[in-house]
């Protein structure tokens, strides 16, 4: 007398062979950016007091570099060195 | 069995989207975080001190606030704590990229995630915003994490005037937001451009 399953043992094997395939498609692919968030623990930017401080804008030094765009903001020494690229709120300048 | 572990994959990306560094379009008025917060043009509160740009913009804050360095010809000022921290940003910036009133939002965030910023999620746009001279601007809020961990919410405007197009941005750590915003919001109605 033999026993007649509702599917035969080699196609419930190879489903579960792809489950598991698809199952570590899904981690591989979509947990990059778990790892973005992490806390607080650094300590803050200070922000730079401006030395000019008066109703005209200028702030810091503006030496010229040959790699800076003639028409944006000078980015000295592949950041423009205000808050924004250490580590402080962004700015509003298009560049980086 | 086969369907099943689809829809999981399927379910797993999708989360994974909404919380991690890419997001979505900013929407333009009501976004997930609320409706998009109302900005009033009006000349600043008597006692602010302004920074005049070269372009002609003009940059207002309180005088409890200071100016800090800052790329030539923009402006920036800060309110920061005992340590240094800050509590509230303020930069006035002429246009200088690709940016427009059109793709704003979505230049806005991209930027910042140029920046280097970690987790950069966008809470909206509006459109059509009306600032002092006659000038318009679009306006989106977003909020990013600094490569030091820190996280900003901020809200940037590209606004077309007279004089120039300029940028305004008024960040505030998100535990400041809510009681810097009155301020912030009084000097994105004050910047003339």
């Amino acid at each position: 007398m033999s026993i007649r399953l509702p599917l035969p043992s080699r196609t419930l094997r190879r489903l579960a062979v792809v489950g598991l395939a698809l199952a570590a498609l899904a981690f591989a692919g979509c947990g990059g950016s778990s790892g973005s968030s992490s806390s607080s623990t650094s300590s803050p930017p200070a922000a730079t007091q401006s030395s000019g401080g008066g109703s005209s804008a200028g702030g810091g030094s503006s030496s010229s570099s040959s790699s800076e765009s003639s028409s944006g903001i000078p980015q000295n020494n592949g950041g423009d060195q205000d808050e924004d690229n250490n580590g402080g709120p962004n700015d509003g300048d298009g560049n980086v | 069995m086969l369907g099943l572990a689809l829809a999981l994959a399927v379910a797993g990306c999708g989360a994974g989207a909404r919380s991690g560094a890419s997001t979505a379009t900013p929407r333009t008025g009501t976004a997930a975080a609320g409706p998009f917060p109302a900005l009033r043009p009006a000349p600043p509160p008597s006692g602010w001190r302004t920074a005049t740009l070269p372009s002609g913009a003009v940059l207002a804050y309180p005088a409890s606030w200071h100016a800090i360095r800052t790329d030539s010809g923009t402006a920036s000022a800060a309110l920061t704590d005992a340590h240094g921290a800050f509590v509230g940003y303020l930069n006035l910036t002429p246009r200088q990229g690709g940016e427009t009133p059109t793709n704003w939002p979505g230049f806005r965030v991209s930027h910042n995630r140029g920046e280097g910023d970690l987790v950069v999620t966008a809470r909206g746009s509006a459109r059509g915003v009306r600032f002092r001279d006659g000038a318009r601007g679009t306006c989106v809020r977003d909020a990013y994490t600094t490569k030091t961990h820190l996280r900003f919410i901020e809200i940037a405007c590209l606004l077309h005037g007279a004089r120039a197009d300029s940028v305004i941005v008024a960040a505030a750590a998100p535990a400041q937001w809510a009681a810097q915003w009155p301020t912030l919001a009084r000097a994105i109605g004050a910047v003339r451009s």
